[in-house]
């Protein structure tokens, strides 16, 4: 784990809270996104986040 | 690690689980009429006739703003008395009077409303026993008498509460003349000052107009006024919510950061400016009546921005108590040290998440507050939006966070199921976004609030996406909002039985960085500043409440109760006037 | 959780909250972006009421 559990989940709470907010600032702009994109995004995101998080860091030694 | 608040208190610890217990009970039944809301007006699952939603909708202000926010807030104030002074109430009858008083005004006003469920209500009173009044009780919508019985033993109970703390406080002060007042015991102090001089204004709209028109004494009341004097009342009772949420802020908060407070004096000034500034602004939430001259409501407006002061003060005081603490753990750079803060402990993360939802409802706030913005999101869904992140969040999400906090050390319990905890609190703070993110976008397209049928039979022109979605975003909003209150509840029962446990907590709290030797004296003195709030409550209200009597009369222009209950042959001959004036 | 995790004392004087203020300036900015939206929704958004001549 490069980061602890619990800013793990942390982490993804916020970026959930992002994506719905993105999609309203987006729209603003003209830039609708759909509702399966930001979906799809979402999880793409947040596995790449997951993926992250679970890998080894470099320096730390396996601590949970 | 100090002996906890229930082996040096156990009568007190045992007072503060009780209205806790209450509080969470109403929480319990709040959230799930919460759901059933969310899921009705979005046309997911109807499980009330759509009439009744009134009554759900009633219970639900009522439960959560009223019993939950203050049986809280109750529970939590006798805990910082006790703890601050070190020492208990000069008369524990006096506190269980309070208590009781509290409690049975609770249940009487409860089920008023709650009977309005039934086919057919028994008649109490000289009228049917129910209460669809929401719990702004505008006349001339008409509940029975008990409803605003219930409510004023409650009040009177609040009272009470508040003399049992000062003469605590007179007592304490007696044995250590010429010492600063602690901290917590000073915003116990500064609030119920602040509640006496506001609660006035719902007392007088009830005993003197409301519930006499009920019980058929009078047979019209100035609607115009009654609403005045309950907003007079019902801005600082957001107040009344929020300092409880505040205290834990300045006195938990920046503990659990593993710091300690910036300043107290800071705190201190914050509190007082509450009592100034608290009262004189209650128009604010009658930008679009009639009846009162636009330029008072131009005066109050004036105030409200005042009010951010204080608002404003805290954020600085807490972000900064809380960057003491992390890097007192380590932290480093201008925002590397957001990542030492103990984001593990549920405790302090939700309290966390509620300060950051609460700052940006605060944007909203300006939003109601500006006169002319106000009109474009005046009754639309925007309102409950900024509701449920202020009041909703961050105070309801705080309490929530706090008890992981205090409960174990009022059982003597361990906490139990940490990681869940953690979730509860994230969930909730995703079901929040989720939930007005979609309240904020309806209401600026013009969905109204207190509706089971918000969408009449027009298409809104929603700029983004489409009303459906938005609806299932608040239907799955209110869904994890309902999740997490269940999981929280669950948490704290499993707490309450797991006594074969020692709780890991340390209920120490660190002096501040600045303490009170800092600050002047006269911020201790709360005769002067009773008298400088009643000065601008008296220079903000006498003028509007003259004209509004002048023009309308004490009781009114003639005005009859509206049949609030649902008899379908009167509610037929409303519709049928109703059409009538729209053809002709 | 392993309890208090403080390294080192920090006193009155020693502590600068640049952190806090970095936050309330962030703050700041993202209050102004709001406004700018809610000028837009106000104002660019919505068409002055219908003009209707009975
Ligand atoms: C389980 C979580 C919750 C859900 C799903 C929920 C849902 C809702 C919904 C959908 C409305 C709008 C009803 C309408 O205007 O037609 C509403 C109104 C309201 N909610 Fe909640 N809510 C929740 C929790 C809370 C909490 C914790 C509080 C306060 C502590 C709160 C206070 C209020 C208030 C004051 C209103 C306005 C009532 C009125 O207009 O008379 N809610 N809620
Ligand atoms: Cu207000």
């Amino acid at each position: 784990m490069r980061i602890s559990f619990a800013k793990l989940l942390l982490l993804i709470a916020f970026f959930i809270v992002i994506l719905v907010e993105a999609r309203t600032v987006f729209a603003f702009f003209g830039i609708d996104v759909s509702l399966i994109g930001i979906a799809v995004t979402g999880v793409l995101v947040i596995s790449a986040l997951v993926l992250w998080a679970i890998r080894p860091g470099n320096d730390e030694p396996t601590e949970p | 690690m100090t002996q906890l608040f229930v082996e040096r208190f156990p009568d007190q610890a045992r007072l503060v689980r009780l209205a806790f217990f209450n509080s969470f009970a109403a929480f319990g039944i709040g959230a799930l009429f919460g759901l059933i809301q969310a899921l009705h007006r979005t046309d997911v699952l109807r499980i009330v006739e759509s009439p009744t939603y009134y009554t759900v909708l009633t219970a639900h202000g009522v439960f959560l703003v009223i019993t939950f926010t203050i049986f809280f807030l109750v529970g939590l104030y006798q805990w910082a008395v006790t703890t601050s002074l070190e020492r208990r109430p000069v008369d524990m009858r006096i506190t269980k009077a309070w208590y009781w008083l509290m409690s049975i005004g609770t249940v009487i006003a409860g089920i008023t409303i709650l009977a309005g469920f039934l086919d057919d209500p028994p008649e109490v009173l000289g009228s049917q026993l129910s209460a669809d009044v929401l719990f702004t009780f505008y006349a001339p919508l008409q509940g029975n008498p008990l409803f605003y019985v219930g409510l004023v033993l409650f009040v009177v109970g609040t009272w009470l509460a508040g003399v049992d703390w000062f003469r605590t406080w007179w007592a304490w002060k007696g044995d250590n003349p010429g010492a600063r007042i602690p901290l917590p015991t000073f915003m116990v102090l500064t609030t119920m000052i602040m509640w006496y001089i506001s609660s006035i204004g719902v007392a007088v709209a009830i005993l003197a107009f409301i519930l006499p028109w009920s019980l058929g004494l009078i047979d019209s009341l100035n609607p115009t006024l009654t609403r005045t004097l309950f907003w007079y009342f019902g801005h600082p009772v957001v107040y009344f919510w929020l300092l409880p949420a505040y205290l834990l802020w300045y006195i938990v908060l920046p503990k659990l950061s593993g710091g300690r407070l910036f300043s107290d004096p800071l705190a201190r000034v914050v509190f007082i400016l509450f009592i100034l500034l608290s009262t004189p602004v209650g128009i604010h939430h009658q930008y679009l009546d009639p009846g009162i001259a636009e330029g008072f409501k131009y005066i109050v407006m004036t105030n409200t921005m005042f009010l951010l002061l204080p608002s404003l003060l805290t954020a600085f005081t807490v972000v900064a108590s809380m960057e003491h603490g992390a890097r007192q753990r380590g932290g480093e750079g201008y925002f590397g040290w957001l990542d030492a803060l103990p984001w593990r402990n549920p405790a302090f993360t939700g309290m966390a998440l509620a300060g950051l939802v609460f700052a940006f409802g605060g944007f909203t706030g300006i939003v109601n507050a500006g006169m002319n913005i106000n009109y474009l999101v005046h009754n639309s869904a925007w309102v409950p939006g900024h509701i449920h992140t202020q009041v909703g969040t961050a105070v309801a999400l705080t309490f929530m966070a706090g008890s992981y906090w205090l409960i174990p050390q009022l059982t003597g319990n361990r906490l139990v199921w940490r990681q869940a905890a953690l979730v509860q609190v994230l969930l909730w703070f995703i079901g929040i976004v989720f939930m007005t993110n979609s309240m904020y976008r309806a209401g600026l397209v013009g969905v109204p609030r207190r509706t089971a049928e918000p969408q009449y039979a027009f298409e809104y022109d929603v700029g983004v996406g489409s009303m459906t979605e938005l609806d299932f975003q608040l239907a799955l909003g209110g869904f994890l909002l309902f999740i997490s209150a269940m999981l929280f509840l669950a948490i704290i029962f499993m707490t309450w039985r797991n006594s074969e446990s020692e709780p890991i907590v340390d209920g120490t709290i660190p002096p501040a960085l600045s303490g009170p030797e800092d600050s002047p004296r006269v911020l201790d003195n709360l005769r002067l500043w009773i008298a400088i709030a009643l000065v601008l409550v008296a220079i903000a209200y006498v003028i509007p409440l003259a004209s509004i009597v002048t023009r309308g009369g004490l009781f009114g222009p003639d005005i009859g109760p509206f049949p609030v209950f649902t008899d379908p042959m009167i509610l037929l001959e409303y519709g049928s006037k109703l059409i009538g004036m729209v053809v002709i | 959780m392993a309890k208090s995790q403080v390294t080192r004392k920090i006193t009155h004087d020693e502590f600068d909250p640049v952190g806090t203020l970095a936050l309330i300036v962030l703050y700041f900015i993202v209050l102004m972006l709001m406004w700018v939206f809610t000028y837009f929704v106000e104002f660019v958004g919505n068409d002055p009421t219908p003009f209707v001549v009975a």
